[in-house]
């Protein structure tokens, strides 16, 4: 009973959070879904509530509760994360012109319902809950993607996403199945440290004998991980979904979902080769597949810039700088190394504040301009300079120039690639900062380049405090960047 | 003053903000305010410039240091200082700066933008200047990229938005490749400090031997395309052959003011820093590469002379004699002997005051005409007296005459270079004086067209330069004049430290 008990406590963050869900879902019934927007700022409450029991879980002492769910201080960065991305979405909902007032109650119910998922996919070494964290996340993310009912392009959007989520999850599962079959055993530090013969058998005795069949289930695990990162060649589902799916929708999926499946992959690589006792034959095998994720960086990054470069529309340009930015995070961790994944974690910190606030000056441009197209811009800065200027902050973070956050995460990766043996990516990433520059910059260019357009600004006051806010996050981080850096130190126990 | 680096530094930033506070209709206050942001930064530095201890620099030490820790986790330091390779470019920076901001009083658009963007700019060609740190150094590398792409992209002529986004890639290819390089030698040494790479360097214990697989790339050892990495990242910058394509789009589509900046400073930084971040740092590849690197200067030298000869766009012209005179720091350095850099170190300068002076002749006939058309003029010399005067002083500076500072330079150049241990040098030298007789065609060539010939009618009403336009060019063209019959005034200053630096890559030559 007292380990129960300590594990409900462990997993106090989690509770809150699947309460909160459902108070918005009751709340909601009872007002007949009028008044959404009370519902909004529950939901905001909560999320204070749940950030503040997360904010002083950190450097606790790591324990496993339930046989299963790690609760350690790198899930708990993960999870800050999270919180904070979704409290950011919640106030783009509230702020968004183009949505309804009434009758949205269960938009932050699905988003709550997708942050239960994310907090149980990162911070797991038990294949079998973090597949069902991620199933959990995909179907909010799916109905999420399709809320704009009535419009086609949402619809699209949700069944493209339904049908090659579906497809991924069920390609990771029979992965895990066979990685079971295999090995004997779902957990992954097991299989990574069990030399014997006795049962389980782990991944020792198929690594001595036969490689083929584990390396066919580890690409297959791979590919779930890649599908929610948008990796390529997992990614075809994105800028389409992205493009369709409500913009706040679409900040979470790049910002929030994003980071969970860089989560997950962390802790599978690192569960799998970092940790104590890690048999030899497993090391050997995990430089393959670190080599193979080097391979797949560099086609992601350079893929997902090219493409980009040939978008008018602003939301499916920035979905495709989120294809090559997870390109970029993948150098960190190919090297499988901890320095390599505290610099992924670092940009995904970096991540975090240049595409909210990106996706955030996004949402404006929609309901101030009525459009996504570059084109459209023309001349806006003038009209709007405090919310272009920090716009151009977000696209020179993007493009990883100082003094951002976006380039001191770049240069942790780089520093991570050329110690680690990848400097030919690191060549190749750097090479593709200079690609992606042209295409940020076409929307620094269409902003200030051309005469004052015609039309008038919109005033948002808050939302515009809430984007400066980003924005001199985006610089200051960039000049004093160690704060993050030793937050990441110290939550990256492996 | 114990900050007085950051002093000169800042205060254009504190400006930048007390302008960004400013309403955009308090047109005369902004104005005000930049030339006091612009006006300060030039005391100081004219202060320091005479407080300077020559003999300070010949061990290769730093004046008026400062240095403490920034960014703990990876060591990185704010530490500045300066030598007398960089005070004299401290100072013609905060003298141009200056001047800009009055030269640029007929700029009518956005002028709250205008002059904040201007201001910005200066922090970053100081904090390039006077850091010592290489991860300072980079970050200021960086942050003047975006104020002059919105100069020229903003303000500039009709294919602003090309040029514009074309100087941003170019720069920024290079400076990628740079921040590899830094990386890597940040791996090996354990440290951003230039001076404690240098004298790693100089002990032979930098070869990236702690780097994974001794630090090959692409087939290449460290120091080999750590070296190019870095040059690549520099000639851009100078612009050497044939990385100078952006310039002449750049210059021609920029606003006059920012096109004085442009090859009055910014070229400056690409030879600066292959100086104090590139050559002392790798001197083993650069000793390898010197004599290919005089043949690129070398080869610049004629080849920018040549294709200046050919153009019709008075503006454009001038810009590709920027390409010629800068290839003189790199054949100067190149030769590895003190006459020869000390002539680099000084071409930097005397170009530095006589091309942006020339652009602001440009200016002054292309805020009348609105055109810069070589063959549409004729005649000038009857309706504006004072500006044919300026223009020929200013013409006989850039192509060399005695008495001008660019004489002096050149010859030190050509003789250095001719005394080079490297006799292949000597070759270089006869070739480079082809470019010395093009620039003179070219320019005489110029002033004919422009000033003698019979007066074109459209043009018999054209005021002649007025006190603003004299007071901004005068200064430059003065300078000229006095460091070409009194060039020990800068020479003494810089001549220890350049001695140190040769004597440095010489050791790693033998």
């Amino acid at each position: 009973m007292d380990i129960y008990l300590d594990g409900m406590k462990a997993i106090a963050p989690e509770l809150v959070l699947t309460a909160l869900a459902l108070v918005t879902l009751v709340a909601d019934l009872l007002m007949r879904g009028r008044n959404s927007r009370f519902i909004g700022y529950i939901t905001l409450a909560g999320l204070a509530v749940v950030g503040m029991m997360l904010a002083m879980r950190v450097g606790a002492e790591p324990q496993t509760v339930f046989g299963m769910v790690e609760v350690d201080s790198f899930g708990t960065f993960f999870k800050l994360f999270t919180v904070a991305s979704v409290a950011v979405v919640t106030v783009f909902v509230l702020s968004d012109r183009s949505e309804r007032k009434d009758g949205i109650g269960e938009y932050y119910f699905l988003l709550l319902g997708a942050a239960i998922g994310i907090f149980f996919m990162v911070s797991t070494n038990h294949l079998l809950l973090l597949m069902l964290g991620l199933e959990l996340l995909s179907l909010a993310s799916y109905s999420l993607a399709g809320f704009h009912k009535g419009e086609r392009k949402s619809a699209e959007a949700a069944m493209k996403y339904v049908v090659f989520g579906g497809l991924s999850a069920g390609v990771m599962l029979y992965g895990i199945s066979l990685l079971y079959g295999l090995t004997g055993t779902l957990e992954l530090d097991v299989m990574a440290t069990q030399a014997g013969n006795a049962m389980p058998f782990g991944l020792v005795p198929q690594l001595d004998h036969n490689v083929i069949p584990v390396a066919i289930a580890m690409v297959m695990v791979l590919a779930g991980f890649a599908y929610k990162m948008s990796v390529v060649p997992f990614h075809f589902w994105t800028p389409d979904v992205y493009e369709g799916a409500p913009t706040p929708v679409t900040t979470f999926l790049a910002v929030a979902s994003k980071a969970a499946g860089v989560a997950a992959l962390l802790r599978f690589l690192g569960a799998l080769f970092m940790t104590e006792g890690v048999q030899p034959v497993v090391e050997w095998y995990g430089d393959r597949i670190g080599m193979l994720l080097a391979i797949l960086a560099a086609v992601t990054m350079t893929l997902g810039n090219l493409s980009a470069l040939r978008q008018s529309s602003l939301k499916r340009m920035l979905a495709y700088s989120s294809i090559a930015h997870a390109g970029y995070i993948l150098i960190g961790v190919a090297t499988l190394e901890p320095d390599g994944f505290s610099a992924a974690m670092y940009y995904m910190a970096a991540y975090y504040f240049m595409n909210l606030g990106a996706f955030g000056v996004l949402l404006y441009f929609e309901s101030a301009v009525g459009s996504d197209r570059i084109e459209d811009l023309k001349g806006f800065g003038w009209k709007a300079p405090l919310i272009s200027i920090t716009m151009v902050a977000f696209l020179v973070s993007l493009t990883g120039l100082p003094p951002t956050v976006g380039f001191y995460g770049k240069y942790l990766l780089f520093k991570a690639g050329i110690d680690h043996g990848l400097s030919w990516l690191v060549f190749v990433a750097a090479i593709n900062s200079v690609v992606s520059l042209f295409y940020y910059f076409s929307v620094a260019k269409a902003l200030f380049l051309s005469e004052p357009a015609q039309r008038p600004a919109l005033s948002q006051p808050l939302f515009a405090a809430l984007l400066t806010g980003l924005g001199l996050l985006t610089i200051w981080f960039g000049l004093m960047p160690g704060s993050i850096e030793e937050f990441v130190q110290r939550c990256l126990l492996l | 003053m114990e900050n007085i680096l950051s002093l000169i530094t800042f205060i254009p930033l504190v400006g930048m903000m007390v302008i960004i506070c400013l309403p955009k209709q308090a047109i005369g206050l902004i104005k005000g305010v930049s030339l006091v942001a612009t006006g300060i930064p030039l005391v100081l530095a004219t202060q320091l410039y005479f407080a300077y201890d020559p003999a300070h620099g010949a061990d290769g030490s730093y004046w008026a240091e400062e240095q403490f820790a920034w960014i703990k986790m990876i060591n990185a330091n704010y530490h500045v200082g300066v030598d007398g390779i960089s005070l004299p470019l401290v100072w013609l920076t905060s003298l141009l700066l200056f001047l800009g901001v009055p030269a640029s009083f007929g700029i009518k658009k956005s002028q709250k933008a205008y002059y904040a963007l201007l201001l910005l700019l200066e922090v970053g060609i100081f904090g390039v200047f006077i850091s010592l740190d290489y991860f300072l150094f980079y970050v200021f590398w960086e942050i003047m990229l975006l104020p002059m792409y919105f100069l020229i992209g903003i303000w500039g002529g009709p294919r602003r938005e090309y040029a514009a986004i074309k100087f941003f890639l170019y720069t920024l290819a290079g400076s990628v490749l740079m921040l590899i390089a830094i990386i890597a030698l940040r791996l090996d040494s354990g440290t951003f400090s230039i001076p404690l790479l240098v004298e790693m360097a100089s002990n032979g214990t930098l070869t990236g031997a702690s780097l994974p697989g001794g630090g090959e790339l692409l087939g290449m050892s460290f120091s080999t395309w750590a070296f190019w990495f870095l040059f690549v990242g520099f000639a851009i910058k100078i612009p050497v052959f044939p990385f100078h394509t952006w310039l002449p789009d750049a210059h021609v589509q920029a606003p006059t003011p920012i096109s004085v900046i442009l090859a009055g400073i910014l070229l400056k930084l690409g030879g600066y820093g292959l100086m104090r971040a590139c050559f002392p740092i790798l001197p083993g590849a650069f000793v390898e590469n010197a004599y290919f690197l005089g043949i690129l200067g070398a080869f610049s030298i004629v080849y920018g002379s040549f294709v200046a000869l050919g153009q019709t766009d008075f503006k454009r012209m001038v810009a590709y004699s920027s390409v010629s005179h800068m290839g003189y720091v790199l054949l100067g350095t190149g030769a590895l002997t003190v006459w020869g850099t000390d002539g680099a170190a000084m071409q930097m300068f005397a170009h530095g005051t006589s091309s942006a002076a020339m652009f602001m002749v440009v200016g002054v006939i292309y805020d009348r005409a609105h055109h810069r058309d070589l063959n549409g003029f004729g005649g000038l010399s009857q309706p504006m007296p004072v500006y044919w005067g300026l223009t020929t002083f200013c013409f006989f500076a850039a192509l060399g005459l005695p008495t001008m500072s660019g004489f002096i330079a050149e010859a030190l150049t050509l003789v250095g270079a001719f005394q080079s241990s490297d006799t292949r040098f000597q070759a270089l030298v006869l070739f480079s004086v082809i470019g010395i007789v093009i620039t003179a065609a070219f320019l005489l060539w110029a002033i004919q067209r422009v000033f003698l010939g019979p007066l074109n009618e459209k043009y018999k009403d054209y005021p002649d330069m007025n006190f603003r336009e004299i007071f901004c060019m005068a200064p430059l063209l003065f300078l000229c004049l006095l460091l070409g019959v009194f060039p020990h005034l800068i020479l003494d200053k810089m001549e220890p430290s350049i001695t140190h630096l040769v004597n440095l890559l010489q050791s790693a030559a033998n």
